[in-house]
């Protein structure tokens, strides 16, 4: 246990550090992240629809394809003299390898988020009433499910040589059931759409906040736990 | 295949390899390999490029899987119990494995975690001082010359102390000083009881590292000598050649 600590941490803080000296992804993240929310609220003044409506929208459009860019990265640097080869020849296991990559991914997100995210609510005058916390929460669970299948799918694509938009084009066809109680989750937190629906539109299977959660959690417990487990696959023959 | 070379070894095997085949789709790469390397042992695989060189190292280090056969390290299935045979080996391949926004020494600690190396920060001071980089330990290692980088990929592959040293074209693009260093790191792994496996395409430098040469053609090991009972100036001149005509 100690030992999957020790070099869980390392490689978790090899990859943050690597990051913030290099500086190749989380600038090229803010600019796409700003980029999208900019465009998205000119769309909406065009349009005219509710600010709250739209914002939701422009908040996970930018976390995904943010996010893309820096799962993405995380295999492009392993690739770059080999250093992938160096970890699979250290008696680590690919499960400790994976779990590390996802946390320096999700803390990635994290610094993305602490500055768009202001500028989302800024841009769209967003409110959450209050309700921080469940605001904050959604968010995290989120960023947990996008980290999650994103860490597995750019070492698939990175090391089987496919790179480019493959990577798109795999996470966001699996992360699209999670993104429907993402989306509505924070409709509702708006206050975009009410406390509970019912139907058959695509959003009302939700229902309500909580139920919205907990098919966040669901999700992220079997993305997570299932890539975990497909990640020793992947990375070595 | 000389069998006097194989009797000759030490008593236990270290690397024991048995009909190793290999093929990347429909292309073999090896055919049927097998090959035992004693403790204290140097050998180098010597072929032509394609011959499969890199292959067997590859599926020596566990990095490839064999379609057919098996490859033990100090008795432990390299595939089956990974953990347990990587802390044993340490491997060098064409590329660094070094990453270039870390600092020398951060590249050296990382690995010594990885690794589990106990007191690890002592252990990266002492081969800093050994390969000759102290002096640089805070400077990136993408700022290294190839030298440089070559001697901290040895320093990597050694953090843990390893008892297998595994070296895929170790001397290309070397300067003659940094050849000499990797001679004089290996000389002393080798005196340690360390046992050492590299390919090249250079026979001089095969007999001048290793006191076992066995060579690679057509996918096929075709030959398998001590360094002390070759002609060292017909095996130089053309090593295949030669290879070729003592089987």
């Amino acid at each position: 246990m100690n030992y999957f600590c020790e070099s869980l941490w390392a490689i978790f803080v090899k990859d943050i550090v690597t990051e913030f000296r290099s500086k190749q992804v989380l600038p090229t993240m803010v600019v796409l992240g700003m980029l999208i929310v900019w465009v998205l609220r000119i769309v909406s003044q065009a349009a005219s629809p509710s600010t709250a409506v739209i914002g939701p929208a422009a908040l996970w459009i930018a976390f995904l394809f943010s996010g893309l860019l820096a799962q993405e990265r995380s295999f492009a640097t392993e690739e770059q003299e080999d250093c992938i080869a160096g970890l699979l020849l250290a008696p680590v296991d690919p499960g400790t390898i994976y779990i590390a990559k996802l946390f320096a991914n999700i803390v990635m997100l994290c610094v993305f988020e602490v500055v768009v995210v202001p500028v989302a609510f800024l841009t769209f005058q967003l409110s959450v009433a209050g309700r921080w916390i469940q605001f904050l929460t959604v968010l995290l669970l989120g960023n947990i499910g996008i980290s999650s299948v994103g860490t597995l799918f750019s070492a698939m694509v990175q090391l089987s040589r496919a790179r480019g938009a493959l990577l798109s084009v795999l996470v966001l066809v699996v992360l699209m059931p999670m993104m429907i109680p993402a989306t509505f989750a924070l409709l509702l937190l708006f206050g975009a759409a009410p406390e509970a629906l019912a139907g058959t539109a695509t959003l009302a299977f939700v229902g309500n906040f909580k139920t919205a959660v907990g098919f966040l959690i669901a999700f992220n417990a079997v993305y997570t736990v299932a890539c975990w487990l497909l990640f020793g696959f992947v990375v070595r023959e | 295949m000389s069998k006097a070379a194989q009797n000759n070894h030490s008593d236990e095997p270290v690397i024991t390899i048995t009909s190793v085949s290999r093929a990347f789709g429909l292309r073999p790469v090896l055919k049927n390999i097998d090959l035992h390397i004693g403790r204290a042992q140097g050998v180098c695989i010597c072929g032509v490029n394609g011959a499969g060189k890199s292959t067997l190292l590859r599926i020596i280090a566990g990095l490839l899987k064999p379609a057919r056969g098996s490859v033990k390290l100090c008795g432990l299935d390299v595939n089956s119990e990974p953990e347990k045979t990587r802390s044993q080996l340490g491997v060098i391949l064409h590329k660094s494995m070094i990453y270039p926004d870390l600092t020398i020494f951060e590249n050296l600690l990382f690995f010594a975690k990885l690794y589990g190396v106990k007191d690890g920060h002592a252990r990266v001071k002492e081969l800093l001082e050994n390969i000759g980089l102290s002096p640089y330990r805070y400077d990136r290692a993408g700022v290294l010359s190839r030298g440089m980088l070559q001697r901290l990929a040895i320093a990597r592959a050694m953090v843990h102390r390893p008892t297998v040293l595994l070296a895929d074209e170790p001397f290309t693009g070397l300067d003659v000083e940094a050849r000499r260093h990797f001679i004089s790191v290996l000389g002393k792994f080798r005196a340690d009881g360390g046992t050492f496996v590299m390919t090249t395409h250079d026979a001089a430098m095969a007999i001048r590292c290793c006191d076992r040469v066995v060579v690679l053609d057509k996918n096929r090991l075709i030959f398998d000598c001590e360094t002390s009972r070759i002609d060292t100036d017909r095996f130089t001149e053309n090593y295949l050649s030669y290879a070729r005509n003592q089987d």
